[in-house]
């Protein structure tokens, strides 16, 4: 024991200057002794990622694979799962209108997300990013509702845009009475209720990430731009945008996947059942509605599988065509 | 494959496994408990949804009297939030470690748990006496019995109906309480007449536009009918198709609360049974629980002082029997490994004449124990005792007869008929191929 632990603190460099004899240990001994007892580096590989791995394998991979693995049963979630249905469950997901619904709304709610947030959100981060008057009070208000709990925000909402609720009610004083609409179960409008919530909710951090990206466009660029005779927009353009490129396209990533799991919003504000004809259902609380609620965890499973493979093969294929060169420009920088 | 990935791959083979091989060593045939010595010391774990003042109290006097007669016994509770038990209830049954007794909602889940051999069989024990038979009444444990089996005592029935503010019946000129869906209509017509919102509906949750559904079917249908699709499932008796077509029918008349899809049943002042406790609608369909939910909406959470209560009206030409009562039944389970007469006799106390009295006291719902009925102080409690002396058959609230899968598509179906969505014939085969499926 004593041996290894001296053979630890040995490692690291300040030691060479130390005024004991541990000085002798000179570097050109210490490294061929590393190499002789690779154990001691799995016993501090385990040691430090250890911990790490074991809460990531019992909380995400083992109920990964249980899913997978109950996803091939009739289950009512009562002793163990024992009618094997093989694929029967896949078949009616992807033949279950519902779902298929579902499923485009999170592609609406993906493709919106991006078009709707992204140029606003570029936007205001260049604005916020000059100098004025207020600008810290500016960043903060538009960071808050991204640190509100989504069920506040929702029930917040929910409260609002009821038919009998606020919005309407200012619609109807200020003499905007024909305007009144039922915001959340109208079929053609309420997915754009979402939108908006979602909108509202989340442009605060792609504002951020933006300003975090902003920080990284040099200066002398944009100075050398304008000696060049370069306007504001054209410097934008040219200079920043492109510069910006990874936050945007790292930001777009981190849009996509939590568009695909959009969960808690609709399901506190549309409830467990009216997401359905109110046409804001997501993959998420379907699978919620017709799992849990339904007491078919077989069911459920199967399509808590379907939705990770969703999004696995989104996130492979965004980060093969997309992230692409980000990721080699990385891993490139790292081997020299 | 290079070593690295194979050992990478052994991860999920070895899970599995382990999934297989626990899913070997639970589960079984129809357990008979435990057996107590004579004087073995022995804590019984019970798990309730019983989480407020009152209902603690009695709680705590039932099990403080149950260890005084019965040495070496220690009863231990655990209260927890009605919404969080079914879930952890189904995580300690099927993890081997479940309480000894605990809440049964009954209808499809029981089954479930029943078929998975988690639940004791109280045939024969202290509750099942034939004393306790006729004070509780059989037709409360044979909505609690499975194949001849006992799979629960009996503790409360909560019947549903309508209930109504007297002043604003009053207010818009109405006399008596609708006995036919004529006079309900009327009731609607005279209520909109009067510029008030005659029926208050909690959408959001499904179920409170569900119950509509639910009591037309239990006046449109025999009650024969209604026993026999529990079992079966089947519901191409035509009794379904006209219920879905009465809940259509009143839909159209447009009695409910102005967005009532996107409003809840119980949260604040703009839930449906808010819009009753603050005279913004006159009626709400719901179980015998209203009056404790209504109250606490109220604006100085006191009892609602006009809050009366009429039986759901008979439909014209229903085969269903006018006095033909549904209410949602509760009881206590016992879990397989529980010690058996203990269990019994626990449960027989908790259903004992004096315990069902201060049940009222303590939770204001309706005391099942013919006895214990003479406590009741409230005129619509004592119209619902005497709608349950009269009745001629007891049914559950359907979703929790039909099992959850069944139940909610049936709940959902109901929504989209509300929004135009789908149609009679449309709901019939969306909860027939539900049955199907489960």
């Amino acid at each position: 024991m004593s041996t290894s632990e001296h053979a630890r603190t040995a490692v690291p460099g300040p030691l060479e200057a130390g005024d004991d004899g541990a000085a002798a240990a000179s570097s050109p001994v210490r490294a061929p002794r590393r190499r002789q007892a690779p154990w001691r580096r799995w016993l501090e590989i385990l040691l430090l990622a250890g911990p790490g791995v074991a809460v990531f394998v019992t909380f995400v991979i083992v109920p990964v694979v249980m899913a997978g693995y109950y996803g091939f049963f009739k289950w009512s979630g009562y002793g163990p799962p024992v009618e094997f249905v093989g694929l029967r469950n896949y078949e009616l997901i992807l033949t279950d209108p519902k779902f298929l619904d579902a499923l485009w709304h999170n592609g609406f709610v993906l493709v919106m997300s991006l078009v709707l947030q992204g140029p606003v959100a570029i936007a205001i981060a260049l604005l916020l990013n000059r100098r004025m008057r207020g600008r810290s009070l500016i960043r903060v208000l538009v960071f808050v509702p991204y640190v509100l709990s989504e069920v506040i925000v929702a029930i917040g909402f929910s409260l609002m845009l009821h038919t009998a609720g606020a919005v309407n009610d200012v619609l109807d004083r200020a003499g905007l009475g024909a305007l009144r609409q039922d915001w959340l179960a109208d079929p053609d409008l309420a997915i754009w209720s979402l939108m908006l919530i979602l909108v509202w909710k989340y442009i605060g951090f792609a504002v951020i990430l933006m300003l975090a990206g902003l920080q990284g466009v040099p200066d002398e660029l944009r100075e050398a731009a304008a000696i060049d005779g370069a306007s504001y927009w054209k410097t934008q353009w040219y200079i920043t945008l492109p510069l910006l490129g990874p936050t945007i396209r790292i930001w777009a990533f981190l849009s996509i996947i939590g568009s695909l799991q959009v969960f808690d919003l609709v399901f506190v504000i549309w409830g467990q059942y009216v997401a359905d004809t109110a046409g804001t259902s997501t993959m998420a609380t379907y699978m919620v509605a017709n799992g849990r609620i339904s007491g078919a965890y077989g069911y459920g499973s199967a399509v808590a599988v379907v939705i990770f493979l969703v999004s696995l093969v989104v996130a492979l294929v965004y980060q093969r065509y997309v992230l692409r060169r980000d990721t080699e420009g990385a891993l490139t920088g790292g081997a020299a | 494959m290079t070593s690295q990935n194979r050992r990478a791959a052994a991860v999920p083979a070895v899970v599995l496994a382990g999934a297989l091989a626990l899913s070997a060593c639970t589960g079984g045939a129809a357990p008979e408990g435990t057996t107590l010595e004579e004087g073995e010391p022995y804590t019984l774990t019970v798990w309730t949804n019983i989480t407020t003042g009152p209902g603690k109290e009695w709680f705590d006097d039932l099990a403080a009297e149950f260890e005084s007669s019965h040495e070496g016994i220690t009863v231990e509770a655990q209260h927890i939030q009605n919404e969080e038990l079914d879930g952890k209830l189904q995580t300690a049954l099927n993890s081997g470690d479940a309480p000894d007794v605990f809440m049964q909602r009954g209808g499809g889940k029981m089954k479930d748990m029943a078929e998975a051999g988690q639940l004791l069989d109280l045939t024969g024990t202290a509750v099942d006496s034939p004393e306790l038979r006729e004070k509780l009444g059989d037709a409360a444990y044979e909505a609690l019995t499975v194949d001849g089996k006992l799979l629960a005592a009996p503790q409360l029935i909560q019947p549903g109906g309508i209930w109504y503010s007297k002043d604003l019946f009053e207010e818009a000129g109405i006399a008596g309480t609708p006995e036919t869906t004529d006079d309900l209509y009327d009731a609607i017509g005279k209520l909109q007449d009067a510029g008030i919102t005659p029926i208050a509906l909690g959408g959001k949750d499904a179920w409170p536009a569900a119950h509509w559904y639910y009591f037309f079917a239990l006046r449109e249908c025999t009650a024969e009918t209604l026993a026999a699709t529990n079992e079966s499932l089947d519901f191409s008796d035509p009794c379904y198709e006209k219920a879905a077509q009465d809940v259509a029918d009143l839909a159209g008349a447009e009695p409910f609360n102005e967005g009532f899809l996107t409003t809840s049943a119980q949260q604040g002042a703009s839930s449906s049974a808010g819009l009753l406790a603050n005279h913004e609608a006159a009626m709400e369909l719901m179980g015998a629980w209203e009056p404790g939910v209504v109250m606490s909406l109220t604006p100085d959470q006191k009892p609602l002082a006009d809050l009366g209560w009429f039986p759901f009206p008979q439909v014209d030409g229903g085969a269903g029997d006018p006095n033909a009562v549904m209410g949602g039944q509760g009881g206590n389970s016992c879990s397989a490994g529980a010690p058996k007469d203990l269990c019994g006799e626990f449960l027989a106390l908790m259903s004992s004449e004096e315990y069902q009295e201060k049940f009222y006291d303590a939770f204001g719902t309706i005391p099942l124990h013919a006895d214990a009925q003479d406590v009741v102080k409230n005129e619509y409690d004592e119209q619902m005792l005497d709608s349950l002396a009269e009745a001629s058959s007891v049914s559950d609230f359907l979703d929790t007869n039909y099992g959850q899968q069944v139940g909610t598509t049936l709940n959902q179906s109901v929504v989209e008929l509300l929004t135009g969505d789908t149609d009679p014939a449309g709901l019939v085969k969306a909860i027939s191929d539900a049955a199907a499926r489960s």
